[in-house]
């Protein structure tokens, strides 16, 4: 018996590797993220998003909005962060987006959450030890209303290679 | 010059567009925690890899790698003002492409080409495509993206 706790502890690992995933699987992604105003000023600045839509409450008014406008590609963000413990936390680089609408506007305060669905899996034919995995991603609101969708890549990489030793 | 349309530029509606035009954008931004850690953070990414240094020093990158929605963010920012200040919404994206990592301390310029133009639902708004690319300091491009979006039309909106 130790005194040293690392010694009796076990890992609770996260994330997900190639054999993992098969098409049509479906994730309903964890946590959920409530915007808040605090959020959309942040990212919209430091990212230079000099559009007053995102930082300015009159200025949004005076174009029909009830509120600042969150910055879309903050909910793309927190809808993909959203999914990478279940999709792409230790597989692999990030490849590509592709379709992404943003569906309506979203204002502080909306709860985001979001699920995915496995598209296509495969076996990357220039790399055998990865695959690549695609997802079609969705971001919804509380009341049910889909604010985003898209679909994205990622390698992955394989559990069990073949020919690996 | 408007109550509205003093707040924004005026070389930047849907008439000023042109097909095939490239704009250079003036400003550039490093990549530092301040952005990647913190952005990858408060959206809940949790791939560490964008922000456990001591696990990334002995990988092959040697640091930190940069989360690549902050990088195309990033990008999609730098070309905001210049392509997005009039915009009444945007649309969407596609084609986005991380073509190489972003370390902390890489510094990020933009570039913007207008593909598309087209009318919209609305009179008062034209559908703009841009196809936006990003670089760092060493010239490599780093990602790629295309946005469609809603950009007001100086006829409706440049006196309001």
């Amino acid at each position: 018996m130790t005194d040293d706790p690392r010694a009796r502890a076990v890992l609770w690992p996260k994330g997900r590797l190639y054999e993992d995933f098969h098409v049509g699987q479906r994730f309903d992604h964890h946590w959920g993220r409530t915007i808040l105003e605090g959020d959309t000023t942040l990212f919209t600045t430091l990212t230079l998003s000099f559009n007053p839509l995102y930082f300015n409450r009159a200025y949004a008014k005076a174009h029909g909005h009830p509120d600042i406008v969150v910055n879309p590609q903050l909910v793309f963000n927190v809808v993909l962060g959203l999914s990478v413990e279940d999709c792409s936390e230790i597989g692999g680089p990030f490849l590509g987006v592709f379709d992404l609408t943003y569906d309506r506007p979203v204002y502080p305060g909306t709860t985001i959450t979001a699920r995915s669905v496995t598209t296509e899996a495969r076996i990357s034919d220039s790399n055998p030890r990865n695959g690549i995995v695609t997802w079609r991603t969705e971001g919804f609101d509380e009341a049910g209303e889909r604010v985003i969708g898209f679909r994205r890549s990622n390698l992955v990489r394989l559990r069990n290679p073949k020919g690996a030793a | 010059m408007g109550e509205i349309s003093k707040l924004t530029g005026a070389h930047n509606y849907f008439e000023d567009f042109e097909v095939g035009a490239v704009i250079r954008h003036a400003r550039g931004k490093t990549m530092t925690p301040l952005e990647n850690v913190l952005i990858t953070n408060m959206v809940m990414n949790t791939a560490q890899g964008h922000f456990n240094e001591h696990q990334m020093a002995s990988s092959p990158f040697g640091g930190i790698i940069a989360f690549g929605g902050v990088n195309f963010s990033l990008v999609l920012g730098l070309a905001c003002q210049d392509c997005c200040e009039n915009a009444l919404a945007e649309l969407g994206l596609d084609n986005i492409r991380l073509s190489r990592p972003v370390t902390h301390g890489d510094t990020l310029y933009a570039y913007s080409e207008v593909l598309e133009k087209s009318n919209a639902d609305q009179d008062d708004a034209g559908i703009v495509v841009f196809r936006h690319y990003g670089y760092n300091q060493r010239d490599e491009q780093i990602a790629q993206i295309d946005r469609r979006v809603l950009v007001k039309r100086k006829s409706h909106w440049g006196d309001r």
